[in-house]
Order: structure tokens, then C-alpha cells, then sequence
């Protein structure tokens, strides 16, 4: 991943009476995607090859 | 790669020795890595721009410059711009380059041409395929030279609309110079890998478009960088406006200068002065990138008469519009091709041979905002010469993978590995802006592909507390912004408004501003941080699975616990 990218303009606070369970709400699923090609180049594209031949995902790769 | 051919040369991975190979119509350049850096390889004639050329002379083989002598004294037993002619049948070629040259045949359909390759006897047909062969044999020869050993494989780069046949045909001229083939790669990628392989080059995200001007053909291709994964949006092709037709401005400027002291002779009506003419053209052309003058001159252009002259750069870049409005062109079609504005456009990266020309980076640097990197000699003190990109991109590929087993490449190369689902919009947050208004931060880039995922920490409301962490799509749009109608001026003899006297006329219209601003859409979900402290910040971490479902976390930075939830797959 990446170096952090930190943001200095605020998160807005929650609103009295916001709840939900186990404070998640999920409210809808990405909608629009498209199947497209990605060029079998570089060394994060050998990572990704890596996770997607041995079925891994990010965090199993960290480990 | 699926491409196989009868014979598979190559040596067990312990043992490759590989290297990166730009195979040009015009210019060849080979590159190895040394302690992972790559370094482009001179042949034994000092030159790390090889001439793609071939040339016979008493049944001695020529290559590079040496060939390219030749076209003066023997243009027929030289060969020149037949690399796109791989893999094509002879109908659907264009024969132009090569009109002052050995000429390209039809052989059953293949494309052969006709030459005596011999000292004595009839001259042979030889088919594109194997002057190819001839010809990489002869760029490994100097890169097996160099590295003090035998070179066994190698990544050769390709235009990005090479078809199947043609990589097939490649392929196998490799093969049958005894070189194993460990991948074909995009030339446009292979060119952004070459800035990103730099020890100073940021991960990031970014959309940036190569344009690569060569000799005989021109093209675009705009790329996704998300993540280091590269996934091409658009490409565009151009025969119409490259280096040749710069020589050719160049040749046709200096024959007129010459007939205007010898009134009835065309330099350009007879085929050995008119290769004197293009020589000295090219090199014109190219001094012309250094410096602001070049010199021009023929020991006996044509009938005998030595010509010299100079042109500045100044007048070439008149005589020369044309075509640079040609690239100009070119980008910005590719650009609304990807159903993108220049302003989406982090880095034009400037690759190809053209690339050195000045006046080009300056086109583009006025086409492109501010915020836009323009990578080439003129405009970039850091940029790689243009001419190197592709064979170094080649190389660091080659160094990546030259360990692996021919199978381990070919299945990670296989669609089932690259075809990946893409999300079209942006992932990101709701922050506040000073007014208190909410605004949207993107965490995951639009055209990314999945898998993905990214993190970020952001700040908390300065006073801390429960914190709400709102999970948005978002996409750009471009705001156009028409400039306030000016007041009349009352009188030309007015002192004041001296701000604006860069512009000094005032007739034209001022121009409209444009930025590319976030629109917020879709809420995916919300999260509650509770309890941060004063002066906190926020980590969140959004992972998008293969099947496009989300895994959303979020705690506060240095905190325990935090909120995990999930989104289905759509
Ligand atoms: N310094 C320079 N200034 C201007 N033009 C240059 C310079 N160096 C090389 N060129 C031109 O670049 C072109 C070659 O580009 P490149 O090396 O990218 O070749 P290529 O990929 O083989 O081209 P193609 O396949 O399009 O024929 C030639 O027209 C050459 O004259
Ligand atoms: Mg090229």
C-alpha cells in the first residue's frame, strides 16, 4: 500500500441520536464497474498476480 | 502469453541472462539492469539508438549507422522500416517508408523483399520474419558483447495495437535468433514503468498519458496508475503526422534553398542526392533539438555542386507547424477518447525519438494546466531521454521476472489473472470545508482495479468526540467558471489598473476558468468513532474485493478497537 495520505479537513461529528449496530450502518453497494485489463507489468502487478493465483487477499499478503 | 512456436529456446531461470529490447521501425535500443538500474547498452559502434537497418555489401552484413550509410551508395540491398510489416499480409502493408529502399514483395502472401546477401551468385528472398531475425540477432550480438555473456531471453516492447499475428511473428523471429521471448510488453507501459522504477518516484495515483512520437508513426495511449497497476484507458495511432515528416519539411526546405542558386536542379528528383538530402535533413532536425542553429551540409547534393546552408529554430518550428499541430491534435483526442479533460491528467510522459524536439513539450505544456507534469528533456530536468524509455522499462520487466518458470509467467499474464473488474467511481469520505460545508475526499481513485485497498488517516473535529465516518461515491465534473463581464475602460490615458497590463488586448475575450471539482453521490455507509480526543485523527481503511464487495474499517489513530462492516457484492 501506499505511503498514508492524511487529510486535514475534518470529519463532521456524529448527530445526537445517530446509532446503529455495532456503530456500522451499511446503506447501499457500488453499483458501476467495468471489466477491463490490467497490463502484466511492474512489481505490484506481479504482487497482485501473486494474491490472485494463491487466492489471497491483502491481509493474508501482509503476513 | 499463449503465443508458442515449434522451437522454444532459453535456459532454465537460474541461468537466463535477459534483457529489454525496443524493437523500432526506425530505431532499435537494447538495456540490461545493473543492481536493478537500468543502463542502455551502445553497440560496438558506440550508438545506443540503433538503426532498425540492414544492409549487404559484398556478402558482408551491416546494421545501425553503418546500414544507414549505405542508403546513399546501395539502397537496393538495404532494408529499413519492416518491423511493422511483421506478422502482416503483403496487402495490408504500407510500403511508403521504404520507397528508398529495398522495396517489400509479395511471397505467397507473406512480405519478402529481394536482396543480394551474398558476394556472389543469385540474390535471396528474404522474408520479414527473418530479417528480423538477422536483425535482433545482431542487437543481441552487441548486448552479449557488452555483458561478457551470452544473452538468452529477453522482454521486447510492442505498440499497443500490434494484433495476435504479429506478436505471434515476433515471437518466433526471436526464437529463431535463439532468443527466448519472456514477454511482449505494451510500449506505453513499459514507458511509465521506467519513471515509476525510479528510486525517487512516489507510489501514487495518477492518470497520465504517454505520447510516443517515433519515426514513422505516432501514438497515444492514456493510462490508469492506481496502486502501481496500470490499466489502459484509450490509445490513439498516427501515421500521418512523425519524425519522418519533420525530415521531410526539413528536406523540402533545404532543396528549395538549394535551387535557389541552382535554379534547375531538384535534389529531390534523384534518388542518391535525395538520400543526401534526407541524411542531412535528420541530422539537422535533431541538432535542432540542442541547439537554436543547425548547419546543413552536402559534399556534392546534386550534380555535383556542394550546398550549405543554416536554419534556426525559429524557422524551422514555422515550417514545421503543421505537424506538431498533428500531435497536439493527437493527444487531445485521446484524451476525449478516455472521456477525460486535460485537467484529469496528472503526467504526460514524452517517449520516442521526436520527444527531444522542444517545441513539442512547449505545445504540450500550454495544452495541459499547471498541475499537469510534463516529462520530456525541455520542459523536466529529471526526465529520461525519451529515446531510452521503452528498452529501460523492458529491462527492469526482464529483471522482475526472469527468475520465473516460462509457466509461472505465462499463467500471470493469462486474462483469467488480468481482466479484472474496475470501479468506476470514486470511494471516499465526507469532510467538512471551512464554511462547514460537506465535501468529498476521495480514498479509492475512479478506474481503480479490484482488488483494492486503501487507507487514510483524517482529521477529527478539533474539539474530538463521536465522530461520523460517511463512506461516498464520488465522481469529478469540470466547472466552468465564464470570467465576470469587464467594465468599459473610460479612457486610454487612465493610470490605474496597471494589474492587468500583461493583457494589453483587451479585445479578446478573457478567458474562462475551468477545475475539476467532486460531486458527491451515493452513500455506501456510515460508521461512528466515539470518544476521540482533542486534536485526533481518524484511520480509515476501505477494501474492495474482487467481487466488488466492501470491507469498511475505522478507529481512531493510536486507538483500540474500531468499527468494522461489510457491503455485499452487488
Ligand atoms: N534529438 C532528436 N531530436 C529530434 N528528433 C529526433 C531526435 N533523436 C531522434 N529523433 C527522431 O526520432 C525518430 C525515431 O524515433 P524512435 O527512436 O522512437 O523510433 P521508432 O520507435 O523506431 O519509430 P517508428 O517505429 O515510429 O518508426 C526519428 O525520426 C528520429 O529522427
Ligand atoms: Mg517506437
Amino acid at each position: 500500500m501506499a505511503a498514508t495520505t492524511t487529510i486535514t479537513r475534518p470529519l463532521p461529528a456524529l448527530a445526537e441520536g445517530w446509532s446503529a449496530e455495532k456503530d456500522f450502518k451499511p446503506l447501499s453497494v457500488i453499483a458501476a464497474s467495468a471489466p477491463r485489463t490490467i497490463e502484466p507489468v511492474g512489481p505490484h502487478f506481479l504482487a497482485h498476480a501473486r494474491r490472485a493465483r494463491h487466492k489471497r487477499t491483502f491481509s493474508e499478503d501482509d503476513r | 502469453m499463449t503465443e508458442k512456436s515449434a522451437y522454444q529456446p532459453g535456459a532454465s531461470p537460474g541461468e537466463r541472462c535477459a534483457i529489454g529490447i525496443s524493437f523500432g521501425n526506425s530505431y532499435s535500443s537494447i538495456a540490461c539492469t545493473i543492481d536493478d538500474a537500468p543502463v542502455v547498452i551502445a553497440n560496438e559502434d558506440g550508438d545506443r539508438q540503433i538503426p532498425t537497418i540492414l544492409s549487404y555489401v559484398d556478402g558482408e552484413e551491416y546494421t545501425g549507422n553503418q546500414a544507414k550509410a549505405m542508403l546513399v551508395r546501395n539502397p537496393k540491398n538495404t532494408l529499413i522500416s519492416f518491423k511493422d510489416f511483421l506478422g502482416q499480409e503483403f496487402k495490408s502493408i504500407d510500403p511508403t517508408h521504404c520507397h528508398a529502399a529495398a522495396h517489400p514483395q509479395d511471397a505467397n502472401g507473406t512480405v519478402s523483399f529481394t536482396i543480394q546477401d551474398k558476394a556472389e551468385g543469385e540474390p535471396s528472398t528474404l522474408s520479414v520474419k527473418e530479417a528480423s531475425t538477422r536483425y535482433l540477432r545482431r542487437l543481441l550480438q552487441s548486448a552479449s558483447d557488452y555483458l561478457g555473456k551470452k544473452v538468452t531471453s529477453a522482454v521486447i516492447t510492442v505498440p499497443t495495437n500490434f494484433t495476435e499475428a504479429q506478436r505471434e511473428a515476433l515471437i518466433q523471429a526471436a526464437n529463431d535468433a535463439e532468443l527466448e521471448v519472456l514477454q511482449l510488453v505494451n510500449e506505453p507501459v513499459a514507458s511509465v514503468l521506467a519513471y515509476d522504477a525510479r528510486p525517487e518516484a512516489k507510489l501514487e495515483d495518477k492518470i497520465v498519458v504517454v505520447a510516443d512520437l517515433g519515426g514513422t508513426r505516432s501514438d497515444v495511449a492514456v493510462v490508469a496508475s492506481r496502486g502501481g497497476l496500470y490499466t489502459i484507458l484509450a490509445t490513439a495511432h498516427d501515421y500521418e503526422f512523425a519524425g519522418v515528416h519533420l525530415d521531410n519539411v526539413l528536406m523540402d526546405h533545404f532543396a528549395k534553398e538549394f535551387m535557389k542558386k541552382n535554379a534547375n536542379v531538384d535534389p529531390r528528383s534523384n534518388a542518391r542526392s535525395l538520400a543526401k538530402l534526407k541524411a542531412e535533413s535528420e541530422a539537422a532536425k535533431k541538432a535542432l533539438s540542442i541547439g537554436t542553429n543547425a548547419s546543413f551540409s552536402v559534399e556534392s547534393l546534386a550534380e555535383g555542386i556542394d550546398f550549405q546552408a543554416t536554419i534556426n529554430r525559429l524557422r524551422y518550428e514555422t515550417i514545421a507547424r503543421k505537424v506538431f499541430e498533428g500531435f497536439n491534435r493527437l493527444v487531445d483526442g485521446v484524451i476525449k477518447k478516455a472521456g477525460l479533460d486535460v485537467l484529469d491528467i496528472d503526467e504526460v510522459i514524452l517517449s520516442g525519438g521526436t520527444s527531444h524536439t522542444p517545441r513539442i513539450a512547449h505545445n504540450f505544456r500550454a495544452i495541459f494546466p499547471e498541475t499537469t507534469t510534463i516529462l520530456a528533456p525541455s520542459t523536466s530536468p529529471s526526465a529520461i531521454n525519451p529515446s531510452e524509455l521503452q528498452s529501460r522499462g523492458a529491462a527492469l520487466q526482464a529483471s522482475l521476472i526472469q527468475e520465473y518458470e516460462s509457466d509461472d509467467i505465462e499463467q500471470s499474464t493469462h486474462p483469467a489473472v488480468t481482466t479484472v473488474k474496475h470501479i468506476t467511481n470514486a470511494i471516499g469520505v465526507i469532510s467538512l470545508s471551512e464554511e462547514g460545508e460537506e465535501t468529498f475526499t476521495p480514498v479509492i481513485a475512479p478506474e481503480t482495479a479490484v482488488p483494492a485497498r486503501r487507507m487514510i488517516h483524517i482529521a477529527a473535529p478539533k474539539e474530538g468526540g463521536n465522530v461520523l465516518v460517511k463512506v461516498v461515491e464520488g465522481n469529478t465534473h469540470i466547472k466552468v467558471t465564464k470570467p465576470e463581464p469587464k467594465p468599459k475602460e473610460n479612457g486610454k490615458d487612465s493610470d490605474e489598473d496597471s494589474d492587468d497590463s500583461d493583457f494589453d488586448d483587451s479585445d479578446e475575450e478573457e478567458e474562462e476558468h475551468r477545475e475539476k471539482v467532486w460531486k458527491i453521490g451515493t452513500t455506501l455507509a456510515e460508521a461512528a468513532v466515539r470518544d476521540v480526543k482533542k486534536g485526533g485523527k481518524v484511520e480509515v481503511t476501505i477494501n474492495v474485493a474482487g467481487d466488488l464487495a466492501v470491507t469498511i474499517t475505522t478507529r481512531e489513530v493510536g486507538g483500540k478497537g474500531g468499527v468494522r462492516g461489510t457491503l455485499k457484492a452487488p
